[in-house]
Formats: structure tokens, C-alpha cells, sequence
């Protein structure tokens, strides 16, 4: 089998090189994926999955304009098939002409040893067992929960001479939380992204969870606070930490999205920013991004002042950012203040949103709240319903974060994260 | 046209019959479903252009369904060499029963189900198209959105809008489906367009994105009208540009048809998902015969709804595309369902399990999700209305089938004052409140009626497939902040 692959490739390879492209780049990805549906903890179904395609990306060179069109072509299309798309793409990729840039030449990537091939076996068996050992009680349980786990290949080739291949682990888990009381029942939904099982993280994710969903039962609706202090210390949080990621993306400033500039302050003063090359057991670890580039550590803004963007090779070399690569774990650091001293004086610590957005061309952020705990006058009340919104720009000034760090999948950022002035409509 | 079935599809479905029958001898229910979708997206804008053969929806590979002992299970698979129908055979068998070896080692008891009927049909169905998305001038589709980007541009700097792109892009897909079981033989094909475009403005250090959508049952002959949507966008642009903020409250709107549809969608799209009946997790499973809005409140949902991006011959699992009457005259009649959630709910399947793409598991999914049209007319609804907003654009919107809530952002709200438009705007909204009350609170609906859908929906935060919903005009009354 492996032998008939590999010929589909090496074909494909044959008929870029003999296209008359000027340049070329192929991912050849293939994944194999166990799947488990529960419904409580009885099985739903499980699924095996097993797919592989070639993303193929084919230039030409027009003086200073570079034309390029992509496809994805299937692992079993014949000779004649991919030589007709690679043709159309020829064609295509003469009606787009951006500037000019180069592809990435090989570059060896520190640290980019073989990495053993997943067991996927094993880590559904962790999961499995890790998702019954979840801390239920009569009033608070799981109602449904997916596993999903997937051992990933990519190979990446280009015109230039690169050809690397990772090979990782990436799973996620869906679970839905049940809690009832006095004959009402709720739930709560997590989305849990991460290379393999952390079981000791899964089971204190879900015990959270549980807990939020027994303090869900028990809320007052939530007071029209009008400018207030909001907490933010789970899952939702990530939101106000893209919001910086996203604006230093080369892509969105050459496209005018973000007019943030190097030694601009851009963040609370003592925030720094970082793409990582590695967090513990992020389903984004890897030696070389998606065009062959290699991963390094990279600070993105140091105490408050961008630093340098990051992003892809097109929209990097229009900014004249050399070396760049596009980045896929990030840690924010620089918290000055604990976690308890964060949590003093009048505040709202929203722990559940309906879906909480930060908008990426306004930096407005807005949220309907499921589960908030109101802190006033010393006094601790589970709040619902009602929303929070404001303007990331507008709110910077008031924009406090911790020491303590949380790992959401590939982010790494303050566990505590408090902001002022930010509109509580109640329904009250 | 007809939009024709693929060669590819019918070259190994005689392959996949042999395969549907080495699997009937160890499993007692079998199908399959091939896809061969092919397309096109173009994005065009002053600073970058793009080509790509790759839609949300294209894709090529099959699915195998199985059954046995009250257990369904399913591998997914690319590459299937119609010449080897028994070494994909022995794959299948030897994964599926590795998996359940560990799931026994666990202690895994299954939620048994019934076995799916699998009652002799065929079906051929090449709709109409006018041109196929592997046929479109790429180079003319190009230089024509080249010239509404740059109309864009000119158009939106004459207005005095502080211009920073004209962005347009549009996709199109034809889908090809193939469902195949012992007794059943299905095909399908059918072609749909998108497309959005929009405007990039800079304004008060803020950067606001205002952009209007097209979509339809066709190929790409949809973008001939696209130049447009140019007054539209830039309309859009230069209202938020001018936009204050709301004070948070109660108010009585006006609804747009986009907003309208995505209040549908939200509401009792979401909340009638039957798969969540059998989890538990939908309040609709009560309320089935019982009032969830007002008289003027009636609904449909269903590939048969309209000419859209979803509306197909049949659906992931074989089930004929439906029509269904959710609200009747503000009664929850009924729910949709896919085949599965059908058997263990003892009800008939809707012509609603889709999977994101072939590699992806079935669940209960939207297709066209409509209010549908009354009697008033927009004009009537405004002069009705005290102090209040018609709300226009979508950006996204969450439901809470457990309990009814339902949260909107949108982005603009046009102030009504003393039953007439003051020619203020805020922007933007987060609109929330309890379904029953806001569809409850429906005292006005236009005759007119909108579709839109060129956006997608999620199953909670994952499990993408394409949507279309709308309505008409509606007058409510919701919570605003």
C-alpha cells in the first residue's frame, strides 16, 4: 500500500516539474482517525477514518508580478487527471499576479528530530479511560461527549528543495456537562483541543466544568452594572489574546486590517508576547510551518511595544520581514500581579459566555453571560444572563492581567485576566 | 443544462456494490456514500488576489456505514480502487474490530439502535445548471471582480469614506453524492454559487468591515450581477462609520430579513435538531403541539424550502430532501431529524443528516431554515413603531436549546422615532432573550422575503456545513445591548 502511495506522489511530482511552472509547492497529507460518540457513557458509534490528499500550489513569474492558483487533488487521481489540473492551474494562476516574492529555500530547523508515530490505540484507550473516571455526582454528569484522535503526516515539498515531514498527534474531546436541581437541568459545553490525552488535565477540565454547571443552577439574573470590572479566567479569554496574535499577522497589516507598527504600544505595559516553538502537548507542535519554513521561538511584543510581525512567506516579504514563518503555538507573559490580588474590590468573573467574540477588524468584544459571579460589597452572588461588551482599543487602558499562567491547547496565557469599564447590560 | 453526474462516481460505484456485499456478510446493514465535488473560489481585492480549485465543499472520498449487534459504526476512507473491493473489505473489518476490542477492554456498553430500513429505490437526479463551475472563464470571472474592486475603491472614496479596500469573493461547487446500500442506488448532482463583497474603511481609529452577500442554486452566471452590491456595501460602510452605541434596554425592532433568518436559524433551527431530543438536550421535545410564538409566527425548514446552497435530491444518509412545518400559526408542530436519531425517536427521518464532508460523521443539520411572509408592509411596520431600531446585518449568532436562550450580534440598528427612520445608527448589537418571548412578541410580517446563504453553521463550535435561512420583515420586541 505504502509502495502504491508513494508512486501517487512521486507522479504528482513528475508532472509539477514537467508543467513549465516557474515555481511549485505540494503538502501531502494523510491522517488516521479513531472516533468514539457517547451518549452518557453508553457508545453512539465509533468511526475510523483514513484519508490522504495532495494540496498542490503551482507559480509563474510575470517580471515583478508573481501569478499563483492552488487546488487539492485526490490520492487515487490518475496521471491524466493531474496533469489536467495542474495545467488549469498553470492557466489560472496567469489572470492573478500579486508583487512578486520568493518560496522558502531549505533551512534546517532546530531540534526537528523524527518524532515517533502516534498510537492511536493507545491514546483512545486513555481517553476512553479518562472520560469515565470524569467526577460525576447524582446532580452533575456528562449528557454526551465525542473523542476524537488523529495521527497526522504531512510532507511538505517546494521547487526550492524543501521536502520535510512531521508526523503528530492531535485530538480533541466535545463534552456536554449536565446539572440539575429541584427538577430544572442545564448544560455547559467544552471544546478541549490537545496533541494526546493529559488525563489529569482532561479530569480536572471536566471537574470545572461540573462545578460551573451545579453554580449555574443556583443564579439570580444578572443587575444592569452598566461600566463595570469583568474577570475573565477560562476558555473565553482567548478571545482578548488573539485579538493582539491576529493584529501582528503580516497578513493583516498588508491588507490594512491592522495599522499596528513596530515600537507602537500596542498592549498594557508590561505584556510580552511570544511564538513558541513548543508548549506541552499542543496539537500544534512542529519543526516547520505550513510553507516549509522553520519554527523558532519569536517575541512578538515585549512589554507593551509590538516587536516584530509574523505570518506567511507572500504577505512577510511585501513588509520586508525576513526569516518569518507562520507561528502556531503563542505564550503572553508579564503578569505582575497574583491571581487573589486580581480578584479584590467589586468585579465579574464571567466563567460561561452563550459565544464570546472579539472581532478582529474592531476589536469589539461581546458575549451573553451563562454564568458570571457577581463580587460586590463583599458579598458573592452567581449571576446569568445579560451581556458584556466593549472595545479592546478603549479598554486597554483598564486591561490587567496575572502571573499565573493557563494552557489552552496551543496558547499559553494569564489564568486571570481583569478589564474595567466594560459594559454589563443586565436583565434585570 | 443539466448538471452532470461525475465519471468518477460512476466509475467505482460497481466496486462499491462489490463492496457493499462482502460487507452485508459480516454486518446486517451496509451503505455508502461516495463524493466527487469539484470548484472554485476567486478573492479579489487592491492588494491581493487569489485563485484556488477548492470550495468548503469539495472533496473526494466514500464512507461505509455498518451495522451490527445494535451498533452502528463507520470508516472513511480516500483512494478506493474499485479493482480491490476485498482487501478494502478485510481494512474496514480488522479496524472496526480493533476499536471494539478496546471499547470491550473498557467496558464500553453500546446505546443500541434499530437497524435502518432499506426499502428498494433509485434515483438519478442531475438538476439544472447554467454553468458549471470546471467551465468558467477563471480569466474573465477575474477581471470582472478586478473592475468591482476598483468601482469599489472609486465609489467609496466619491462618497467620502476614508477607503482602505474593495474586497470581493465569490465560490462555486458542484456537488456530486452517490448512496449506495444493498437495495438502494442514489445519485445526485447539483451546483451552488456564493459570494460577498465588501468594504474595508478606516475611520475614528477604529477599521470597520461592511460587506453584502449573494447565493443560490446556480453556477457562477450568480456573479454576473455582483458590480451590484457596490451602493450596498458602501451604504453599509458609511452608516457604520457613523454609528453610535446603543444604550443598552428593551426595545421594539423591526427585523430584517438577514437578521430575520438568522433568528430562525438560532431559534428553532438549532432547537429542534432531533438528535438533541435523543440527548436530552433540546426543551423543543416538550413543546411539540404547544404555542412558542405568536399567531403571525410560522415557519418551514427543508432542502425542498427554496433554491439555495443546501437544497439537494437527498440528503448524507439517502433520506429524500423534506419540507417541514416546524410552527404553525406560533404551535411547534415538529422537529427535523436524521435517520438515526429517527430510529431511536420512533419517528420518521427529515431529509436533515448532513456531515461536514464525507469523512465526517452525520448529525441533524439545517438546510433552508424561513419564516415565512404576511401581510404588512415594511412602511406600515416602521410607522408603527414609537421609539425603537430596524436592525439590519448579521455577524453571528448562538443557541441554547436547553433553555431557549438566544444571543445575536449585529451590526447596525437604524433608530425609529415616532414611527418614522431618524437617519441614526448604532452599531454594533448584541441582541439576547428567551425564544418564546421574542417570537411570542411578533405583532407585524411583511410580504416580502429574503434568502441568504452564502455563510455557514457550526454544530456547537465545530462540524462546519452550508446553510441557508431568512424571512421576511418581522416586528418584535428584544433586549438590545
Amino acid at each position: 500500500m505504502a509502495e502504491i502511495k508513494n508512486t501517487a506522489l512521486d507522479t504528482l511530482l513528475e508532472v509539477l516539474k514537467s508543467s513549465g511552472a516557474d515555481a511549485w509547492e505540494v503538502t501531502d497529507r494523510e491522517e488516521a482517525g479513531w472516533e468514539f460518540y457517547f451518549i452518557r457513557h453508553r457508545l453512539d458509534q465509533h468511526r475510523a477514518k483514513n484519508v490522504r490528499s495532495f494540496s498542490v500550489k503551482v507559480y509563474r513569474k510575470f517580471g515583478e508580478f508573481l501569478g499563483s492558483a492552488a487546488a487539492e487533488i485526490a490520492c487515487d487521481a490518475s496521471a491524466d487527471e493531474m496533469r489536467r489540473t495542474v495545467e488549469g492551474l498553470r492557466s489560472d494562476a496567469s489572470y492573478v499576479r500579486n508583487p512578486f516574492y520568493t518560496l522558502n529555500k531549505p533551512c534546517k530547523a532546530d531540534g526537528g528530530a523524527a518524532q515517533e508515530a502516534p498510537d492511536l490505540e493507545a491514546i483512545s484507550g486513555d481517553f476512553l479511560r479518562a472520560m469515565a473516571s470524569a467526577p460525576e455526582t447524582d446532580t452533575e454528569d456528562l449528557n454526551s461527549y465525542e473523542i476524537f484522535v488523529s495521527r497526522i503526516r504531512t510532507r511538505f515539498l517546494n521547487s526550492e528543495g524543501i521536502d520535510v515531514t512531521a508526523v503528530y498527534p492531535s485530538s480533541m474531546v466535545e463534552v456536554v456537562v449536565n446539572a440539575r436541581k429541584d427538577g430544572h437541568e442545564i448544560e455547559l459545553y467544552r471544546l478541549l483541543n490537545s496533541g494526546t490525552c493529559d488525563r489529569n488535565q482532561l479530569v480536572k477540565e471536566l471537574a470545572e466544568t461540573l462545578a460551573y454547571g451545579r453554580d449555574r443552577l443556583a443564579t439570580s439574573p444578572t443587575p444592569a452594572l452598566e461600566k463595570f470590572d469583568v474577570v475573565f479566567s477560562t476558555d473565553p479569554a482567548k478571545e482578548l489574546y488573539w485579538y493582539f496574535i491576529d493584529r501582528l499577522n503580516t497578513s493583516s497589516v498588508y491588507r490594512g486590517i491592522s495599522d499596528w507598527k513596530p515600537g507602537d504600544t500596542v498592549a498594557p505595559a508590561s505584556l510580552t508576547l511570544k511564538a513558541v516553538k513548543y508548549l506541552p502537548n499542543s496539537s500544534k507542535n512542529a519543526a516547520y510551518d505550513p510553507e516549509g519554513a522553520p519554527i523558532r521561538d519569536l517575541t512578538l511584543i515585549e512589554n507593551g511595544k509590538a516587536a516584530v510581525y509574523w505570518g506567511g512567506r507572500q504577505f512577510s516579504q511585501y513588509l520586508k520581514v525576513e526569516d518569518s514563518f507562520q507561528a502556531s503555538n503563542f505564550a503572553v507573559s508579564g503578569g505582575t500581579e497574583s491571581e487573589a490580588e486580581l480578584r479584590t474590590g467589586d468585579y465579574l468573573e464571567v466563567v460561561e459566555f452563550s459565544d464570546f467574540q472579539c472581532d478582529f477588524f474592531t476589536g469589539d468584544i461581546a458575549g451573553e453571560i451563562r454564568l458570571g459571579y457577581l463580587h460586590r460589597g463583599g458579598k458573592v452572588t452567581p449571576v446569568c444572563g445579560g451581556s458584556v461588551s466593549g472595545n479592546m482599543p478603549e479598554l486597554m487602558g483598564g486591561f490587567r492581567f496575572s502571573k499565573e499562567q493557563r494552557q489552552y491547547d496551543n496558547l499559553l496565557i494569564p489564568s486571570v485576566t481583569r478589564i474595567q469599564n466594560v459594559t454589563v447590560t443586565g436583565v434585570e | 443544462m443539466k448538471a452532470p453526474f461525475s465519471s468518477y462516481l460512476s466509475g467505482i460505484a460497481p466496486g462499491l456494490k462489490e463492496l457493499v456485499a462482502l460487507l452485508r456478510k459480516t454486518y446486517d446493514y451496509v451503505s455508502v456514500l461516495s463524493a466527487d465535488s469539484v470548484g472554485f473560489s476567486v478573492a479579489i481585492s487592491q492588494r491581493s488576489k487569489s485563485v484556488s480549485r477548492q470550495t468548503m465543499t469539495t472533496e473526494r472520498g466514500t464512507v461505509v456505514r455498518v451495522y451490527r449487534n445494535g451498533l452502528y459504526a463507520e470508516s472513511a476512507f480516500t483512494g478506493f480502487d474499485p479493482e480491490k473491493a476485498a482487501e478494502k473489505y478485510e481494512e474496514i473489518v480488522k479496524e472496526l474490530d480493533a476499536q471494539l476490542r478496546l471499547l470491550e477492554a473498557a467496558g464500553v456498553e453500546p446505546y443500541e439502535t434499530g437497524i435502518l430500513p432499506d426499502e428498494p429505490r433509485t434515483v438519478f437526479a442531475e438538476m439544472e445548471a447554467g454553468i458549471l463551475p470546471e467551465d468558467a472563464d477563471i480569466a474573465a470571472l477575474v477581471e470582472k471582480l478586478s473592475a468591482v474592486s476598483g468601482k469599489g475603491m472609486e465609489q467609496g472614496k466619491e462618497k467620502g469614506l476614508n477607503m482602505i479596500d474593495f474586497m470581493v469573493r465569490v465560490s462555486s461547487t458542484h456537488v456530486c453524492k452517490m448512496f449506495l446500500t444493498e437495495k438502494q442506488d442514489l445519485r445526485q448532482s447539483y451546483v451552488y454559487s456564493d459570494g460577498m463583497a465588501g468594504a474595508l474603511v478606516a475611520s475614528r481609529e477604529r477599521t470597520e468591515m461592511a460587506y453584502t452577500s449573494l447565493s443560490g442554486r446556480k453556477g457562477p452566471e450568480l456573479f454576473e450581477t455582483i458590480e451590484e452590491k457596490i451602493p450596498e456595501a458602501l451604504r453599509i460602510a458609511k452608516d457604520l462609520v457613523s454609528a453610535e452605541r446603543v444604550v443598552p434596554g428593551e426595545y421594539d425592532v423591526i427585523t430584517a430579513p438577514e437578521v430575520t433568518g438568522l433568528i430562525a436559524h438560532e431559534a428553532f433551527g438549532h432547537g429542534v435538531e432531533m438528535d438533541m431530543f435523543v440527548k436530552g438536550r433540546a426543551l423543543g421535545a416538550d413543546y411539540i403541539g404547544k404555542r412558542v410564538g405568536s399567531d403571525r409566527v410560522t415557519m418551514h425548514e427543508g432542502a425542498l424550502c427554496a433554491e439555495d446552497v443546501t437544497s439537494y435530491a437527498f440528503d448524507d444518509e439517502g433520506t429524500p430532501a423534506g419540507d417541514v412545518t416546524e410552527i404553525d400559526h406560533g404551535i411547534l408542530r415538529a422537529g427535523i431529524c436524521d435517520a438515526l436519531s429517527a430510529l431511536r425517536l420512533g419517528v420518521q427521518p427529515t431529509g436533515n443528516g448532513k456531515r461536514e464532508s464525507f469523512s465526517h460523521k452525520v448529525y441533524t443539520r439545517m438546510t433552508n431554515t424561513l419564516f415565512d411572509s404576511g401581510t404588512d408592509t415594511l412602511e406600515e411596520m416602521i410607522a408603527s413603531i414609537k421609539k425603537g431600531y430596524l436592525l439590519e446585518g448579521m455577524q453571528s449568532g448562538m443557541e441554547d436549546p436547553k433553555h431557549w436562550g438566544i444571543q445575536c450580534i449585529l451590526d447596525r440598528g437604524y433608530e425609529i422615532i415616532d414611527g418614522k427612520l431618524t437617519g441614526k445608527v448604532v452599531s454594533p448589537l448584541v441582541m439576547t432573550g428567551y425564544v418564546p418571548d421574542l417570537l411570542g412578541s411578533v405583532s407585524m410580517v411583511s410580504g416580502d422575503r429574503g434568502v441568504f446563504g452564502a455563510g455557514a453553521c457550526g454544530k456547537g463550535h465545530k462540524e462546519w456545513v452550508k446553510v441557508a435561512d431568512g424571512g421576511p420583515y418581522l416586528k418584535a420586541k428584544v433586549r438590545l445591548g
